[in-house]
């Protein structure tokens, strides 16, 4: 039996056990249908349930007011974990047009290679109920970037925060509508982990040790402790 | 692999007796229903969300040949090769011949149940190719050259010494000690990774394959199955025709029950959705995308009375609530589904003669049916199975002429009573006051691994009468 044959059989065996309906009754089923009940968040704020359920996925977390600002804190991040000012940046315009030397970054910009420890990205979007961030492959963000380096640093615009993943879908649909399908779309949600030896949880599987969000946009000051004091993590 | 449900008794009475793998399981048995719970706890939609997949899932089935074709046209539309199988013989020989086209010699595969469904490890192996499992679990069974003990966890009946013990003996990296689990992930990805950066074929499965956009999901932690799907040239994805959901927001709602109930977490690390090859400017992924689309006996099963089984989403949770999976661990079914879920899918897969032992392999205790989040009833789809068996005279003499003579004592309620009754004093008086018999006779298999507790004085209906008598 060919790909063809088997195909042709498998269809006849499910018309077979068919509702019998119309392409068209069967989209009016499926838009009666709906969407699942949303999804209660954490807090009352869209931004600060965000960055507690990001807090909640194991992830580190931090805020930053404009381009300087955005520098710095990435600067600060390295700086601290690091101490260096070295990483790989995806090529995302947004990126291109941060003011680097205002943080004393020096940034290389493309794909991960074999020991370079840190990559950012800058998200499509954010999703406050899953702690997520969406990332879309492409030239803007090789899928290395998400998966080689030991530490992923994602950028995330506070406008570009959603609160349940059927807007996520929602504002995706639109994004793709002006530009071709991407090739992946990853919501990204934690550093890469395992428990599958005796069910002891680590870090860095196979993919990140560590994960650090920056939401960028002119946030309330005191959101960064509430959102811990949420998520239960000590400053 | 190899079916060997037939010994399900004789592979049960094995595990039971592996006092240390016992205990792990008990363990297990434990903390993972209070996890799942826990998140449940959390996530005060559940309920809602629950009644709304059933709804979407069951609209889908309705209507799988129209979802089919729209998945198929939308992956086409994305730059895939969509192939259709009938059988496990069938997506193996596809795969195969995938790889050989393409001369590739090593595989990088993240953890799939249809690929060990269909045996295609063995399958690629046997022409030469050296496929390597990278999901952690999977990877440490298949080294051991053992099967999953269970769908999320593959790897949870091994303790840490005996992983530890598997990978001094299997990679050649020196003296090292290996005290901590971390320092056995941290081999396993140094290992691992050098795999992925060189290998020529990704193989993943997948969670959903959404109709509206032809997008496939896949869920991993470890972010093994997106370095199968993005550093390899060539991807083939493998899944069966029901796994497919409509719209893009269904497959997230699906998500929100899966990882609660399979890890007790609000969401898993890597969620991510693959359309087909890389586009033009795009400065990795892979170059050719296959998805193999295999039916193995789904069509079937969607036109008999057991098509609910097909809104399973994989989670484990039966497993883990199941106190028979509990007791004696995945590998006893002799299959590659295990519990409540195993106990259903086996028979419908392959026959229900060869896997007659599973659908008796239940206490009608309900706890799979009241935690699925595919709201599947569990219970009643075996007992469906059980009473096959009965008319297709497939389960052993005694057993069904055990039942015909309880059937026959039940309807006859003084007689019934009268037998119970002298029975139930017997043993007590054997008791003399123990409470308990380490051993019984007629019930050596019962009483092997535990004690069976001597019952009171008198039967249910004799302290029913008393109390009757004494409050009239």
């Amino acid at each position: 039996m060919t790909d063809r044959d088997a195909r042709t059989d498998i269809f006849a065996r499910l018309q077979h056990s068919a509702s019998g309906l119309s392409n068209n009754d069967i989209l009016r089923e499926q838009w009666a249908l709906g969407s699942a009940p949303a999804p209660a968040l954490p807090g009352s704020d869209l931004h600060e349930a965000f960055l507690t359920n990001v807090l909640k996925n194991q992830g580190t977390v931090d805020c930053a007011a404009g381009r300087v600002g955005t520098v710095k804190a990435i600067a600060a991040h390295l700086y601290a974990n690091y101490r260096k000012h070295r990483l790989v940046a995806s090529n995302d315009q947004r990126l291109a047009a941060l003011p680097w030397r205002d943080g004393g970054l020096l940034p290389r910009f493309g794909s991960v290679e074999a020991n370079e420890q840190v990559a950012l990205s800058y998200a499509r979007l954010g999703v406050a109920e899953l702690g997520a961030v969406v990332t879309f492959t492409g030239k803007a963000n090789p899928a290395a970037n998400n998966l080689l380096p030991e530490q992923h640093v994602v950028l995330v615009d506070a406008a570009d925060v959603v609160a349940a993943s059927e807007q996520a879908w929602e504002r995706i649909a639109a994004l793709t509508e002006a530009e071709e399908r991407p090739r992946g779309i990853n919501f990204i949600a934690g550093p890469s982990s395992t428990a599958d030896i005796e069910g002891q949880l680590v870090y860095g599987a196979h993919g990140p040790k560590a994960w650090h969000v920056i939401l960028v946009g002119d946030l309330p000051d005191s959101i960064l402790q509430q959102a811990r004091a949420n998520a239960g993590v000590q400053t | 692999m190899e079916q060997t449900s037939r010994n399900f008794l004789g592979n049960a009475h094995t595990a039971l007796g592996d006092e240390a793998r016992a205990e792990r399981r008990d363990l297990l048995a434990l903390f993972q229903p209070i996890m799942r719970q826990s998140a449940v706890d959390d996530f005060a939609a559940h309920e809602a969300t629950r009644a709304h997949v059933k709804k979407v899932r069951q609209h889908t089935l309705d209507n799988l040949a129209y979802y089919l074709a729209r998945y198929e046209e939308q992956a086409t539309h994305n730059g895939n090769h969509v192939h259709f199988a009938r059988d496990a013989a069938q997506m193996n020989s596809i795969v195969l011949d995938i790889c050989q086209r393409h001369d590739a010699q090593r595989i990088a595969k993240g953890k799939s149940m249809v690929t060990e469904e269909t045996g295609l490890n063995e399958h690629l192996a046997r022409a030469g190719l050296d496929v390597r499992e990278t999901d952690l679990g999977e990877y440490i069974v298949q080294q051991a050259g053992e099967t999953p003990s269970h769908i999320v966890g593959p790897a949870l009946h091994k303790s840490a010494d005996e992983i530890r013990e598997l990978f001094l003996e299997k990679h050649d990296l020196g003296e090292r000690d290996l005290l901590e689990t971390s320092d056995m992930v941290a081999e396993a990805r140094q290992v691992l990774r050098e795999h992925f950066l060189t290998a020529d074929v990704g193989i993943i499965g997948a969670n959903a394959l959404i109709a509206e956009n032809g997008y496939s999901m896949l869920v991993t932690n470890e972010g093994n199955g997106d370095l199968c799907a993005n550093l390899p040239s060539v991807l083939i994805v493998c899944a069966t025709i029901d796994r497919i959901l409509p719209r893009a927001e269904d497959a997230t709602a699906m998500l929100r029950l899966l990882v609660r109930s399979a890890t007790g977490q609000p969401q898993t690390c890597y969620t991510s959705f693959y359309s087909g090859p890389r586009r033009a400017p795009d400065p990795d992924g892979p170059l050719e995308t296959h998805i193999v689309l295999l039916d193995n006996e789904r069509s079937d099963i969607l036109d008999s009375g057991y098509r609910e089984i097909l809104a399973c989403i994989r989670c484990g949770a039966c497993l883990t609530h199941c106190p028979i999976y509990a007791g004696v661990g995945g590998h006893a079914y002799g299959s590659v589904y295990s519990g409540p879920m195993g106990s259903v899918l086996t028979p419908l897969l392959t026959s229900l003669e060869e896997s007659a032992a599973l659908p008796n392999a239940c206490t009608s205790c309900g706890r799979c049916a009241e935690i699925c989040p595919a709201d599947i009833p569990l219970p009643d789809l075996l007992r469906d199975l059980r009473s096959e068996e009965r008319e297709q005279r497939l389960s052993p003499l005694r057993w069904r002429f055990g039942l015909k003579m309880h059937a026959w004592l039940a309807a006859q309620p003084a007689l019934y009573r009268l037998l119970t009754g002298l029975g139930i004093r017997a043993l007590h008086r054997l008791a003399r006051g123990r409470g308990r018999f380490r051993r019984l006779p007629l019930a050596g298999g019962w009483s092997s691994q535990r004690d069976f507790p001597a019952p009171q004085q008198k039967t249910f209906m004799q302290l029913y009468r008393e109390r009757d008598r004494h409050d009239g």
